[in-house]
C-alpha cells in the first residue's frame, strides 16, 4: 500500500546546528538534565541529538538558598543560583561517565567576560564536548547586575571574547529580556557565533501574600514552562528572520507538537527543558514525534520544516 | 549504609482505587507493571489527570508522594499512596477515577537505614507523614519490637491506624482534640517512650517540619539521633531541578530527593528547612 511504502521510507532526521553535527534535531536545555548521566536509567541518550549540558563556572558554587523554585499557572520559577560542580570536575568526571556517543555540549556561565574566556579555554581540546553555549542570561558584575544579553554592546564584547578563546562551535544563548530580540541575534552572529540559543527563562516574580514576600529566596526567577512558548516561538521567528546563522529554539517545548512549530519558525534544532522534569523521557518523545510527524507528511529530511511559516499578506 | 533506588521506570499506572478516609484524606492504588518494589522511604513523582498520552499541563509539576506500601495485586505489582487533598495538585488527584492513568516516575530517593537485628525501633509519624513508616514499621517488626505513635489533628484525621495495627507492632496514637488516643503532641508520646529509655532503640520521625524538629530535639536531648524524612517542593525528583535545596548543618546544601529524602536528623540546619 502507498501509505506504507512512504512510512517505510528514510528520512533524514539529522542536522547540522552551527558546525555541530546532530542525529536528530533534539538536544536538552542547560539546567534542565544536569550532567546527563541522571536520565541514563530512563533512556539511552544517544538517540536524541544531544545534550547541552547544565552551566559550568571556572569555580565550583553551590547556589541560592531555599526556596528555589515555584510553581505558576503552566509554568514555573526557578532561582537557583550558580550551582555547579566547576569546569575542572565537568571534565574530569561528568563527561566520561557518559556513554560513547553521547553528544554534549558544554554551558558556560560567569560575571566576568575574562572567566567566561577562560572556561571556555579550558574546554578546549576536550574530545567529547561537540561545542560550547554561551550562557548570557547571567547577571554581570562590572554593570550592576544587568544580564549580559540585556545590553548589545555587552553581549557583543562577550561574544568577541569567547569566539576568540575557542575554535569549538559557538552558540549563544540570548536572554528574552530585551527590547528587540533581532538586534542581540544580529550583534551575535556579527561577532562570529556559530549559532543562537533561544530562548532563556523570563525574568519572573511572584508573591506569598500570607507573608508579602517574594516566593522564591532570591526575590526574582526565571519563568519557564509551556506559559513562555508563545513567546519564544515570537522570537525565534524573528531572530532567524534576522540573521543567517542557526537558531536552536527552546522555550515550553512539551511534545513534539511544540517543537515542530520552533522549526517551522525557523529553528534548526531544539532544545527540551522544563519538560524533562515532569517526564523524564520528554526528549525522546519528542525526537519519535519529530520523526513520525516528517515521515507522515511525505517529507524527505526534517530541514525541510526549517523556516516554513507561512504568514498570510493582507 | 544505605541501599541505593532501584532503577527508576517513568510509567502510565491505572488507577485501581482512589477514595476518601475521611475529610481531606485520600487512599490512592495503583497497578504498575515492571514495579521493581519500594525499600522503607522511596517515594514516587505523581503527575495528576495524566491520562495516557494527554498529559496536563496545569498544575505542571508532579507532586512527589511516599510509597506507603507495595502490594503484590492480582493482574500486576501494586502501590498505595496516602494523601491529603489540600491544593491544586492533590485536589486533582482526588478527581482521579478507576480506570484513568497516572504518571509515575520511582521509585526515587535514598531510603530508611533498617535498625539492627534485635534493637527496638521506635516510630513518630505525624499527618500524612505516616505514608513513610508503614514499609519501615513492617520491616523492622522482622527484626525486633516496633513502637509506632501516629499523630492527627483529630480522630478523623488519622490515618492507617488499622494497617498498622495489622502488622502486630504496638500502636499508640495522640490527637491535638484528644478525640482519640492520647491528647496532644505526638512528640510527647517519643518524649514518654523515651523516658524508659534503654538506649538502644533506633528512633525516626515524619511528618510536619516542627513534628520532626521536635522528635530531633528530644532524641539529641538524650545523646540520641533520629532519621527523619523531609519533605519539599521538587520538579523533577531525581536530582537535576535543584530545587528541593535544603541547608545542612555543616553550611552545605543539600537536595531532599537524592540526597534524602531520609536524613540523620543531626544533619540538617532545621531552622532553614521550609
Amino acid at each position: 500500500m502507498g501509505g506504507r511504502t512512504v512510512s517505510a521510507a528514510h528520512v533524514e532526521m539529522s542536522v547540522n546546528l552551527g558546525g555541530i553535527a546532530l542525529r536528530n534535531p533534539v538536544l536538552t536545555a542547560s539546567g534542565t538534565f544536569g550532567y546527563g548521566a541522571e536520565f541514563a536509567p530512563f533512556f539511552d541518550l544517544t538517540r536524541i541529538g544531544g545534550i547541552v549540558a547544565k552551566s559550568i563556572t571556572l569555580e565550583p558554587r553551590q547556589g541560592n538558598q531555599p526556596p528555589r523554585i515555584a510553581e505558576t499557572a503552566a509554568g514555573m520559577l526557578n532561582a537557583i543560583g550558580l550551582e555547579n560542580v566547576g569546569v575542572d570536575a565537568f571534565i574530569a568526571e561528568k563527561i566520561p561517565a557518559l556513554a560513547e556517543g553521547v553528544v554534549v555540549v558544554a554551558s558556560v556561565f560567569e560575571t566576568e567576560i575574562d572567566r567566561y574566556a577562560e572556561v571556555c579555554k579550558r574546554l578546549a581540546g576536550v574530545p567529547r564536548v561537540a561545542g560550547i553555549e554561551i550562557n548570557a542570561s547571567c547577571p554581570h558584575v562590572k554593570s550592576g547586575g544587568i544580564e549580559f544579553g540585556q545590553r548589545a554592546e555587552v553581549l557583543a564584547q562577550l561574544v568577541r571574547t569567547t569566539r576568540r578563546a575557542t575554535p569549538a562551535p559557538l552558540l549563544v544563548k540570548l536572554s528574552p529580556n530585551v527590547t528587540d530580540i533581532r538586534e542581540m541575534a544580529r550583534v551575535c552572529e556579527a561577532e562570529g557565533a556559530d549559532g543562537l540559543s533561544m530562548i532563556n527563562t523570563l525574568q519572573a516574580l511572584d508573591v506569598d501574600i500570607a507573608t508579602r514576600r517574594p516566593v522564591l529566596r532570591n526575590g526574582l526567577g526565571g519563568l519557564s514552562g509551556p506559559a513562555i512558548r508563545p513567546v519564544a516561538l515570537r522570537m525565534v521567528w524573528q531572530a532567524s528572520q534576522a540573521v543567517r546563522i542557526p537558531v536552536c529554539g527552546i522555550g515550553g517545548i512539551m511534545n513534539a507538537e511544540d517543537a515542530i512549530k520552533f522549526l517551522i519558525c525557523g529553528a534548526t534544532a531544539v532544545q527540551v527543558g522544563t519538560a524533562n522534569y515532569l517526564n523524564p523521557l520528554a526528549a525522546l518523545e519528542v525526537a519519535e514525534g519529530i520523526e513520525a510527524y516528517v515521515r507522515e507528511n511525505g517529507l524527505a529530511r526534517v530541514s525541510d520544516l526549517v523556516g516554513t511559516l507561512e504568514v498570510p499578506t493582507r | 549504609m544505605n541501599a541505593p533506588a532501584a532503577l527508576p521506570l517513568r510509567v502510565d499506572a491505572a488507577v485501581l482505587e482512589n477514595r476518601s478516609e475521611g475529610g481531606a484524606n485520600y487512599r490512592l492504588r495503583l497497578g504498575i507493571a515492571g514495579w521493581p518494589g519500594a525499600a522503607p522511604g522511596h517515594f514516587v513523582m505523581l503527575s495528576p489527570g495524566t491520562r495516557g498520552a494527554a498529559l496536563r499541563f496545569d498544575p505542571l509539576l508532579p507532586r512527589p508522594m511516599a510509597v506507603y506500601r507495595t502490594l503484590a495485586g492480582a493482574a500486576s505489582p501494586e502501590i498505595e499512596v496516602l494523601y491529603k487533598a489540600t491544593g491544586r495538585g492533590t485536589n486533582l488527584l482526588a478527581e482521579a477515577r478507576v480506570g484513568d492513568f497516572v504518571r509515575v516516575v520511582g521509585p526515587l530517593g535514598v531510603p530508611f537505614a533498617l535498625p539492627q537485628a534485635g534493637r527496638p525501633a521506635l516510630l513518630v509519624g505525624g499527618g500524612t507523614g505516616i505514608a513513610s513508616l508503614y514499609e519501615l514499621a513492617a520491616r523492622a517488626s522482622v527484626l525486633g519490637p516496633v513502637v509506632v505513635m501516629l499523630g492527627a489533628r483529630n480522630a478523623a484525621d488519622l490515618m492507617g491506624c488499622d494497617d498498622f495495627a495489622a502488622l502486630g507492632v504496638e500502636l499508640r496514637i495522640a490527637t491535638e482534640d484528644g478525640s482519640r488516643g492520647h491528647r496532644g503532641r505526638v512528640t510527647e508520646l517519643l518524649e514518654v517512650a523515651l523516658a524508659a529509655d534503654r538506649g538502644d532503640e533506633a528512633i525516626y520521625a515524619c511528618g510536619p517540619t516542627p513534628m520532626m524538629r521536635r522528635a530531633a530535639e528530644i532524641a539529641a536531648a538524650r545523646g540520641r539521633c533520629c532519621q527523619v524524612s523531609l519533605e519539599n517542593h521538587m520538579a523533577c525528583g531525581f536530582g537535576v531541578c535543584l530545587g528541593c535545596a535544603v541547608p545542612r548543618a555543616d553550611g552545605k546544601i543539600a537536595l531532599v530527593c537524592r540526597d534524602g529524602p531520609v536524613f540523620d536528623a543531626d544533619q540538617v540546619a532545621w531552622a532553614g528547612v521550609p
